[in-house]
């Protein structure tokens, strides 16, 4: 790890101003960007502590909605009672990340800017070619070893997969990130690699996540999150679909239905032509078989990755049928 | 040697003030600078849990915490859940009596976040243990004890 | 036919103190963070040295542009082929002479990605670390082999020791009514202990200390003594806890031979910890293995004929089997046999060994063929292998010492409710869960090598053990203790071991499961002749209270000597050395034959494995054996195989500790659960890189992994095998796993998978 300054900010105007400074990186929890810096990912010239700042890690339910503090704790919302009964697609995106240990390290601000674990990535000493760290200079990740590479989302330049598992619930939901003065809809806030894969999300120099507030609604508070993996714990998504529905009065039409997937595509991915194809429907076995399928159009395997394609629409199929029947 | 600070911090109820570089991680300033060495190196970075020490009362890895961020906070390591000499935790205790580890090297860290399980609230149900001590790899593979350990330590820290 | 269940009593000298439940005496250390691993010391004035490996798998080095770092703060040395100091190379593990050549722990001509060029050592981890990122390296660069499946690796070359055969194979298949054939297949697999490898090495003079986690004291010391052309007596290793080895830690490296020239070249103690990363290139794990098996049988599902062909991936300049026929070649009956292996050279680290090297893959074509042909002919999968069972060994054709897979079928097929399988595949289910049953047998043979002990009794009546055999968590500590303790007739508590230091007495490696039966003997030895020596002193001595009775009449318990003409509690050892006037008494004994009584063949018994016995030498084939039942659960839409429930019965003869004993073969089965579902090192073929190369990629299993594990012990004490009736232990259980996984995941899903990890693609 290259050695580097650091420094507590004392308020969110100084943190700001720090983080518009060149070389300078922000720390909330450190779980991203300790072990990236381990890497050889990041190099900074500066760190500056915000884990101190006061008032940043408020969680508030009303009935609008929820309010959460960037500094709050992954596992400070994921226990929150509020958070469980109307949103608990965020909760269980949440308990089912990563690890207790890390749970309560991590911030919601930091868990949406986290990195992804692409090998290539990973290993500057080893790939020094890779788009999102040196734009311009190639993807090893093509050709490579991919198995859990994105397969939607894609471009030429990078198929880097966005690891994690909040964001899903949260572009389901359509939550909404507070950079301080503005705010991005959630599904603007991550960018698609396109020809700029070292740009992830909306954030200029010198903005920090504030909050992220998310709006109740029946969908919210009828949601799911279901997280398929080769190891029953402690291990990123092979897929994951959040899933939110409300259903008309007759209790069996769906009214509203929201679709996030994970750990297939390059930004947590709102599946909305399943939403399309759902809306007005009942839930029919066969009928969200099918309409599951369009989760997964347009998708590009890479070799390793093709079961996602596959995969991903059953995970869809199952994660509406789980919701569908909640009480 | 030019970015040294002094940092200050409490560790099993001590004060220790040492000079270290920003980027020492809580770890090795444990192991390295502290000569705690309870707290173990698995794999540096995250993904074995061996490292598990409380801060604050809650449990986290000290591998991917800068000693620097934990200014302030209280730390708690393996070596300070018992007295030297005095009573085992009911947790160490029954790591022993149910044999939940063999080489022991995951051990402390095991056993703190054990102590943590329990107070969570997370030791309700053998499949709750076995969720929620997920981030503690052993590749010596003593989970089974390890959760009949932790419903026992459960029971008697209830 | 008789279940022996653990805590039944076995009516022989397990139920004493040995054979006992015992924790492990090792244990408060442990859990207190107070045992004290080899890079937990602090040499004054040490400092951090950090290897920097290729980052290509064949070529060259041109040049090592090391200015950065040199000018890098607190950055004292960056060693390179070009400045460091020659060393010899050193007798290997076998004992063949070395040639007279230098040894060079780096390389200039790169055959593996991830083979150590330089190093750069700092005053601080964090300073060497990231000086070590500022050396640049500039390759000539040819393009690797990957793997055995690059075409240009070809079919390798044949390792003729492997071959077995008899009868005619290959007409026999030919004629047989019923044939099956098929490829199964391993990947690189890894040993991933939890304590990263690494070691502290410290120069006082030409006297070389080392901190170094190690399954063997004195091959290691040797070779260190070789390298640096210094004394074997000069060389100190100190290794009393080992945080997990698994066969990984039994050879001495190339970075210990870094660590130990950059101590010597700088004159300051040195660390050395290899990252995790690292681990998967330092040293070796299981190599991949692919293996042809063609069964003929008769239609009721009778062996006719076994034609097995296998071959596993070695490094360019290095022979390193993985023996595919050891299992294959003895579980079932068959009159015609034939076994061969080839090496195929890859661009990989040499291989080195994982649990069970061998037989682990063996077990796993074997039993997954047998299951085959059991629905080839359409019988049950544990009644072909009682059809077919081996009543000797077939391959070197002696009787087996003992082998209890029949009681152990009998008790596990009945603690598991095979009976209650639905034959049909995909037939069983629990909602989306399809249910599947699966079983598989492993076995796992019994090695010697004679060992060494110093066994004291001090004059306060409590008994000294000591040895430089090791403890990574088998339990050698433990049943140490128990087996003096039972010798001399004493408290386990009075018993403390000393192990893991190479001033101790030998002893040879802890590897192929031999140590606990050798280890045991040689105390038990010892243990006897100092327990002689306190009843001479007790009659013999002029002040003792029991002087002029008769040897024979004596007894000692629990840490008291009495004779029949006492009516008394008789009196303690401490008393009676205190009246005598003895200080101690000290045996120390090893168990080499006669023969092999001198200097020479002494330190060739502990220093290389050369004296190691084969299982079947002597009258009888010695081996432990295992059935493992399993039930899975797979997700019909995702693919995802979990475990529900195992389980184990177990014959590794008599047990010195079942507690302890239970815990190895749970950790093996476990283990086995990995291979089976998780565990695969991913090669970039293009670059010759395992990718996956840390604990977040190469997934081993987490505790929500794993169900309950029931092992039930079906052994009995085997005085042909071992001194005091034990057999291997630590590699059994996990031999048979992966195919009892794998067969029942056909039987939950009716796919079949040849090919380990059973990953979700492979069944979506």
């Amino acid at each position: 790890m290259r050695d580097f300054s650091y420094l507590r900010a004392s308020s969110v105007e100084e943190a700001r101003r720090a983080a518009a400074m060149p070389a300078t990186m922000l720390l909330a929890g450190g779980t991203t960007l300790v072990d990236l810096a381990k890497c050889g990912v990041t190099e900074p010239e500066r760190v500056v502590d915000i884990s101190h700042l006061k008032g940043l890690d408020t969680i508030r339910v009303d009935a609008q909605g929820a309010y959460i503090g960037a500094l709050a704790k992954m596992n400070r919302v994921a226990a929150d009672a509020a958070i469980k009964s109307a949103f608990p697609a965020v909760s269980e995106s949440l308990w089912q990340a990563a690890s207790a240990q890390i749970r309560n390290m991590a911030t919601i601000g930091g868990n949406l800017l986290q990195r992804t674990r692409c090998a290539y990535f990973r290993d500057p000493a080893t790939f020094p070619a890779c788009n999102k760290r040196v734009p311009g200079s190639g993807c090893s990740a093509l050709e490579g070893v991919n198995r859990g590479h994105a397969v939607l989302g894609t471009s030429d330049d990078c198929i880097a997969t966005y690891p994690g598992d909040l964001a899903v619930a949260l572009i389901a939901l359509e939550a909404v990130v507070h950079l301080g003065d503005r705010t991005v809809a959630i599904d603007d806030f991550f960018l698609l690699p396109g020809t700029t894969p070292q740009k992830e999300h909306a954030m200029q120099p010198g903005e920090l996540i504030t909050a992220i507030t998310i709006p109740a609604s029946p969908a919210a508070r009828r949601s799911t999150y279901l997280k398929v993996r080769d190891r029953q714990s402690y291990e990123f998504a092979a897929a994951s679909a959040a899933v939110g529905i409300e259903f008309e009065p007759d209790g069996e039409t769906i009214r509203d239905i929201r679709i996030g997937l994970g750990g297939v595509a390059t930004k947590p991915w709102r599946a909305r032509a399943v939403e399309d194809a759902l809306r007005g429907k009942a839930i029919e076995p066969d009928i969200i078989k099918s309409a599951s399928r369009l989760a997964v159009e347009g998708a590009v395997a890479h070799g390793g990755n093709h079961y996602k394609i596959e995969l991903a629409p059953r995970v869809v199929e199952r994660a509406i049928l789980k919701t569908g029947a909640m009480a | 040697m030019t970015n040294r600070t002094t940092i200050h911090l409490e560790i099993n109820g001590q004060n220790q003030a040492l000079e270290v570089e920003p980027r020492v991680t809580l770890l090795d300033a444990l192991r390295d600078h502290l000569q705690l060495t309870g707290t173990k190196k698995g794999c540096d970075q995250g993904q074995c849990g061996a490292c598990t020490v409380h801060v604050d009362g809650e449990r986290v890895l000290a591998c991917l915490t800068l000693a620097a961020q934990a200014e302030g906070r209280k730390i708690t390591t393996v070596e300070g859940l018992s007295e030297p000499g005095g009573e085992l935790h009911p947790v160490q205790a029954a790591f022993l009596d149910h044999d939940a580890f063999q080489c022991g090297y995951c051990t402390p860290g095991q056993i703190m976040s054990a102590v943590a399980c329990i107070r969570e609230g997370h030791a309700g149900s053998d499949d709750d243990i076995r969720e929620y001590m997920s981030g503690n790899l052993c590749r010596c593979g003593a989970y089974p004890h390890i959760v009949e350990a932790i419903r026992e330590a459960a029971k008697v820290m209830s | 036919m008789t279940i022996v269940d653990t805590k039944i009593k076995h009516g022989d000298a397990s139920d004493g103190i040995l054979g006992g439940r015992l924790s492990r005496i090792d244990g408060p250390a442990k859990i207190t963070g107070s045992a004290d691993y080899a890079m937990e010391h602090f040499p004054e004035g040490m400092v951090h040295a950090v290897i920097i490996d290729s980052t290509i798998a064949s070529g060259r080095v041109l040049a090592i542009d090391a200015a950065a770092a040199e000018a890098y703060p607190g950055v004292l040395l960056v060693l390179t082929p070009d400045n460091a100091i020659a060393i010899k190379t050193a007798t290997d593990w076998t004992g063949a002479p070395p040639p007279a050549v230098p040894f060079e722990p780096f390389a200039r001509e790169i055959t593996f990605n991830g083979q150590h060029i330089a190093a750069v050592i700092a005053e601080t981890f964090e300073q060497a670390t990231a000086a070590a990122a500022l050396v640049k390296v500039t390759y000539d660069k040819t393009v690797p082999i990957s793997t055995f499946d690059d075409p240009r690796a070809g079919e390798g070359y044949p390792i003729d020791m492997m071959t077995k055969e008899w009868g005619d194979a290959e007409a026999a298949l030919a004629t047989s009514p019923v044939r099956i054939k098929q490829e199964y297949r391993t990947p690189r697999e890894y040993n991933v202990p939890i304590e990263p490898h690494g070691l502290i090495a410290q120069w006082t003079g030409d006297m070389l200390t080392l901190w170094e986690p190690s399954q063997w004291i004195d091959g290691m010391s040797r070779t260190y003594a070789e390298w640096f052309d210094i004394p074997f007596e000069n060389v100190r290793m100190l290794s009393p806890y080992i945080g997990g080895g698994f066969g990984s830690k039994a050879l001495p490296t190339r970075y210990g031979a870094v660590a130990a020239i950059a101590a010597k070249m700088l004159d300051r103690p040195v660390k050395l910890a290899i990252t995790r990363p690292q681990t998967f290139t330092a040293f070796g794990g299981r190599p991949a293995t692919r293996q042809t098996i063609a069964l003929g049988a008769t239609r009721e599902g009778k062996l006719l004929s076994i034609l097995h062909r296998g071959d596993n991936e070695t490094s360019m300049n290095d022979v390193a089997v993985e023996p595919l026929g050891s299992v294959i070649s003895i579980m079932y009956a068959t009159p015609n046999f034939s076994s061969r292996q080839n090496l195929v050279p890859v661009n990989t680290v040499k291989p080195g060994a994982l649990r069970a090297p061998g037989e682990n893959p063996s077990a796993f074509g074997i039993e997954c063929a047998i299951d085959e042909l059991a629905y080839e002919v359409g019988i049950d999968p544990l009644d072909i292998r009682l059809l077919n069972y081996a009543e000797e060994d077939p391959s070197a054709n002696k009787p087996w010492s003992t082998r209890r897979l029949r009681e152990a079928y009998a008790a596990g097929a009945d603690a598991f409710g095979w009976a209650k399988r639905n034959p049909r595949p995909r037939s069983m289910r629990d909602g989306k869960q399809l249910i599947g049953y699966g079983v598989a047998a492993g076995t796992y043979p019994v090695r010697r090598t004679p060992g060494e002990a110093m066994v004291r009794i001090l004059s306060n009546g409590t008994i000294e053990v000591a040895s430089s055999g090791i403890d990574m968590g088998q339990g050698t500590y433990t049943i140490l203790a128990q087996t003096a303790a039972e010798a001399i007739g004493v408290p386990v508590e009075t018993v403390m071991v000393k192990l893991g230091d190479s001033s101790l007495p030998r002893a040879p490696v802890a590897g192929g499961s031999q140590l606990a039966n050798l280890m045991t003997g040689a105390v038990h030895k010892a243990a006897l002749a100092a327990r002689d020596e306190l009843i001479g002193i007790a009659i013999n001595h002029p002040n003792s209270p029991f002087r002029d009775l008769q040897a024979n009449t004596l007894t000692i318990e629990a840490g008291r000597i009495s004779s029949p003409r006492d009516t008394g509690a008789g009196i303690g050892i401490a008393e009676v050395m205190r009246r005598t006037g003895r200080d101690r008494i000290e045996a120390l004994r090893n168990t080499l034959p006669e023969e092999h009584q001198n200097a020479k063949d002494h330190f060739r018994n502990f220093t290389t494995i050369a004296t190691m016995k084969s299982p079947t030498e002597g009258d009888y084939s010695l081996h432990s054996w295992c059935v493992h039942f399993v039930e899975v659960r797979v997700d019909v839409d995702f693919g995802t195989v979990r475990v529900a429930r195992m389980v184990s019965a177990l014959d590794s003869g008599r047990l010195y500790n079942p507690k302890l004993a239970e815990s190895q073969w749970k950790g093996g089965i476990i283990m086995g659960i990995g291979q089976a579902l998780l565990e695969e090192g991913l090669v970039d073929d293009r670059y010759g890189r395992v990718m996956n190369n840390n604990l977040g990629d190469y997934l081993v299993p987490t505790n929500a992994d794993i169900p309950d594990l029931k092992v039930i012990s079906v052994g009995i004490p085997d005085t042909h095998a071992s001194v005091l009736g034990g057999k291997a232990v630590g590699e059994l259980a996990i031999v048979g796993v992966a195919p009892a996984i794998a067969n029942a995941v056909y039987h939950a899903t009716g796919v079949r998978v040849r090919n380990l990890p059973i990953t979700l693609e492979k069944l979506i």
